[in-house]
């Protein structure tokens, strides 16, 4: 179960590691955008894994809100970066 | 072990974002980069197990206060040394 | 440089920052002892499940130990609506066609939108009508209800909220938490007492008056974060 979990935290790691090269690097604003989308999903999959592994599920509720009001921010930037607002 | 891995790699990217926030010139993405500092930081108090904080910087942090930089930066500019690039160049 | 002043000053502070934060031992009991019932900390967390029959320990401190701040707070959200609103709002026949949105949104995010809207609505009512259960309350519900509404206000052109109705649920509802104190003075208890019947632990219908006022508090910051946000949106620059 230890050796499991080590993979699947490594690979998380790894993810944002990447997400945040491409939120530095990238030229323009869509770049930025959308490695602020990912890190926010990658960030509520480690949460739910989490109250698994302390044993308390009710700290799912967590994950529960910052699911939907991440993609309300995006919408957000992305509607100011058409011209919109 | 691999917890306190996991720990200092969100620190270091949680001052790689603060840094890169204070330091660019466009607000832009100062403002994107506010966002990510706040998912960081709300994933650290979940592993603090304080669920209720938690869930207090994830409802404030990601819409709100990004709609009311992004309503700031409409009103005025989106450069930060517009002005100071505008005077060098009459100069 | 005045650069270099800027980061030796820097240094100094951050040096006697660094001392003083390490003579504080990391990862002991520092508050004393929860266990006994001596310290403050002690009490709130073995007296509450009993007394209170509330699980939330942190919302039976909000509400019922630290009401008074609690009142406090809400005033001081009262206040800074309050004045935005009264700098800010134009009525409908003084502006000149102000519109909120230059461009139309796109189909996709018409219909996200109205599939999306009552899901975001329904969820900030769940999280501070169970405040005394779960992670939340009605600070956090009421902003959840608040960024539900900012998704339509930047979809739909037509969208319009009524601030006659606003300004009536907000104003009620700060009565309401007064009055629910007023009511404890005048039953012979103190202020914001909690005297009811308390019911049965982790029932929806539990801890007497702790979710009457949270359910009071989450609609009074749902409108007036909602209003402030549709005073904002409308003002732009002159050309």
């Amino acid at each position: 179960m230890t050796i499991i979990l080590t993979i699947v935290f490594t690979l998380m790691a790894i993810g944002l590691i990447l997400s945040m090269f491409r939120f530095v690097k990238g030229p323009r604003s869509g770049d930025r955008a959308m490695a602020l989308d990912t890190f926010s999903i990658i960030i509520t999959a480690a949460m739910v894994l989490l109250a698994h592994v302390f044993e308390r599920y009710i700290y799912v509720d967590v994950a529960l809100i910052y699911a939907v009001l991440g993609f309300v921010g995006v919408i957000v930037i992305a509607r100011y970066i058409e011209g919109a607002l | 072990m691999i917890f306190i891995i996991l720990l200092i790699i969100m620190a270091v990217l949680l001052l790689a974002a603060a840094v890169y926030s204070i330091v660019h010139r466009d607000l832009l993405f100062a403002v994107m980069g506010t966002g990510i500092v706040s998912v960081v930081l709300s994933l650290f108090f979940y592993l603090l197990q304080a669920p209720d904080v938690a869930l207090t910087e994830a409802a404030i942090g990601i819409a709100l206060t990004t709609i009311i930089f992004i309503i700031t930066i409409r009103n005025t500019t989106r450069d930060e040394d517009e002005i100071i690039d505008k005077e060098n160049e009459k100069l | 440089m005045k650069n270099v002043f800027i980061i030796i000053l820097l240094v100094v502070i951050g040096y006697f920052l660094a001392n003083t934060f390490a003579d504080i031992p990391f990862g002991e009991n520092r508050i004393g002892d929860i266990e006994s019932s001596e310290t403050v900390a002690g009490y709130y967390l073995s007296n509450t499940v009993e007394k209170s029959k509330v699980a939330n320990v942190i919302t039976a401190i909000v509400v019922n130990y630290r009401g008074l701040d609690t009142l406090g707070e809400v005033t001081v959200l009262f206040l800074a609506s309050t004045g935005l609103a009264s700098i800010l709002y134009r009525r409908k026949e003084e502006e000149e066609d102000v519109e909120r949105l230059n461009l139309p949104s796109s189909r996709i995010m018409r219909t996200g939108v109205r599939v999306l809207f009552p899901s975001i609505v329904l969820l900030g009512i769940y999280v501070f009508i169970h405040g005394h259960l779960t992670p939340g309350g009605g600070f956090q519900g009421g902003t959840i209800v608040a960024t539900g509404f900012l998704l339509m206000l930047i979809s739909y052109k037509g969208f319009n909220t009524n601030h006659n109705r606003m300004v009536w649920i907000e104003s009620l509802a700060g009565l309401s938490f007064v009055g629910i104190g007023i009511w404890g003075l005048l039953s012979g208890n103190t202020f914001l007492e909690n005297s009811t019947n308390v019911g049965v632990l982790n029932s929806l219908i539990s801890g007497g008056l702790i979710p009457i006022i949270y359910i009071v508090v989450g609609f009074k910051v749902a409108v007036e974060l909602t209003g402030i946000l549709d005073i904002l949106l409308k003002i732009k620059p002159k050309k």
